[in-house]
């Protein structure tokens, strides 16, 4: 059984384990301290349950007390009021947190590639559920005229030949994973329908996971660049006052 | 977005916010101005077919369906046509539209952003 650990303060200690305390939630609210290899995952046993509790590294360098939305696992970047707080409450120099927050941004952009891609997929998909449907509804069309449907088709790149299609109340359909059903008219007109409504959704929704995906990177572009200013902002800060102190 | 030279200025939720909405306003702008170009080809593609219709004097002619080609009459033929037409002029219009209320977002927010962080920020294509 897992229990997540929501960490809440970091010491760090000389040497290479740091310690941390940690609640677990939700029921226990006295803090236990425990102490960790850093850089490893390690087991922990909790003292009173038989429970393991598992602390991974990346929870190590998150910080847990800003409110941090999560959409279909793409994890949201939190946004930063302060850069000194933020810096302190990291525990990490300028150099790290930049170092960070760019792994942050190459995990985004390596997500969003996968999301545009399988945006372009269903992209695909839709005008060819839309050309089925136009097809069966011609045939429907042509049921009532009484005469057959001349068309030519493709036999291989270039070659073409004249079909007969007659009055039929049956088309097949391919399923896909080299399946193909016969269905009756309305039956098959239903089924396009219904696949072309359900490839229409989920681009919505894919739609919806990317714009928010390029909010999380422009906030962690933004991150950066006040990082980095706040740090540019220190060092002349400091040469100023260091200069003073000479002259 | 280029950096400032380290300025004062302080981001808060709000103007993330704004920073946010103009990325995806900017995003949308250029998937709409593809979109147009392709429903506006698809126009033109249908009124030289329907000229051609006109000037051609063969009765039955071969209408693309999907991947064959059917055999129709003229009429049907024209009629099939002017139907699509329809569907791509409303489509572009409709496309049009959303490009200049977009515009017209992005002109706001830019001129908000501009006005608090002046050159600290840079909002214009590359």
């Amino acid at each position: 059984m897992r229990i997540r650990c929501q960490m809440i303060q970091n010491h760090g200690l000389a040497g290479s384990y740091k310690t941390f305390w940690v609640r677990t939630q939700p029921n226990s609210p006295r803090p236990r301290v425990f102490s960790l290899f850093a850089y490893k995952t390690k087991v922990l046993l909790c003292s009173s349950r038989s429970a393991l509790l598992t602390v991974c590294r990346s929870m190590a360098s998150s910080s847990s007390l800003s409110a941090v939305s999560e959409r279909r696992g793409i994890p949201g970047a939190s946004f930063v009021e302060d850069v000194q707080s933020y810096l302190t409450q990291l525990g990490l120099d300028v150099n790290s947190a930049l170092a960070f927050l760019q792994e942050r941004l190459q995990q985004y952009k390596l997500v969003e590639m996968k999301l545009l891609a399988q945006q372009r997929d269903l992209q695909a998909k839709i005008p060819d559920i839309e050309k089925c449907l136009d097809i069966v509804a011609t045939l429907q069309d042509k049921k009532g005229a009484g005469e057959a449907l001349i068309a030519d088709f493709e036999v291989s790149e270039g070659i073409y030949s004249r079909a007969r299609i007659e009055e039929c109340d049956y088309v097949c359909l391919w399923l896909g994973a080299n399946v193909m059903l016969e269905y009756p008219c309305e039956e098959a007109v239903a089924l396009l329908q219904n696949n072309l409504e359900n490839a229409r959704a989920s681009l919505e929704v894919l739609v919806g996971d990317l714009q928010f995906l390029r909010d999380q990177v422009t906030i962690t572009q933004v991150t950066i660049a006040r990082v980095y200013n706040w740090d540019v902002h220190q060092r002349r800060s400091r040469q100023a006052a260091a200069a003073i102190k000479e002259s | 977005m280029q950096q400032g030279g380290g300025s004062e200025t302080e981001v808060t939720w709000e103007d993330q916010q704004n920073i946010n909405k103009f990325g995806r306003l900017n995003n949308r702008f250029h998937e709409l101005e593809d979109e147009i170009r392709i429903a506006k080809e698809t126009n033109e593609n249908l009124e030289d077919a329907s000229n051609e219709l006109i000037l051609t004097d063969e009765e039955v002619v071969r209408f693309q369906i999907g991947e064959v080609f059917t055999h129709m009459s003229k009429e049907e033929v024209e009629s099939k046509i002017e139907q699509m037409q329809e569907v791509t002029s409303k489509n572009l219009e409709k496309l049009e539209e959303e490009k200049d209320s977009m515009l017209a977002q992005m002109a706001e927010l830019k001129k908000i952003l501009y006005g608090k962080f002046k050159d600290s920020i840079n909002l214009e294509e590359d």
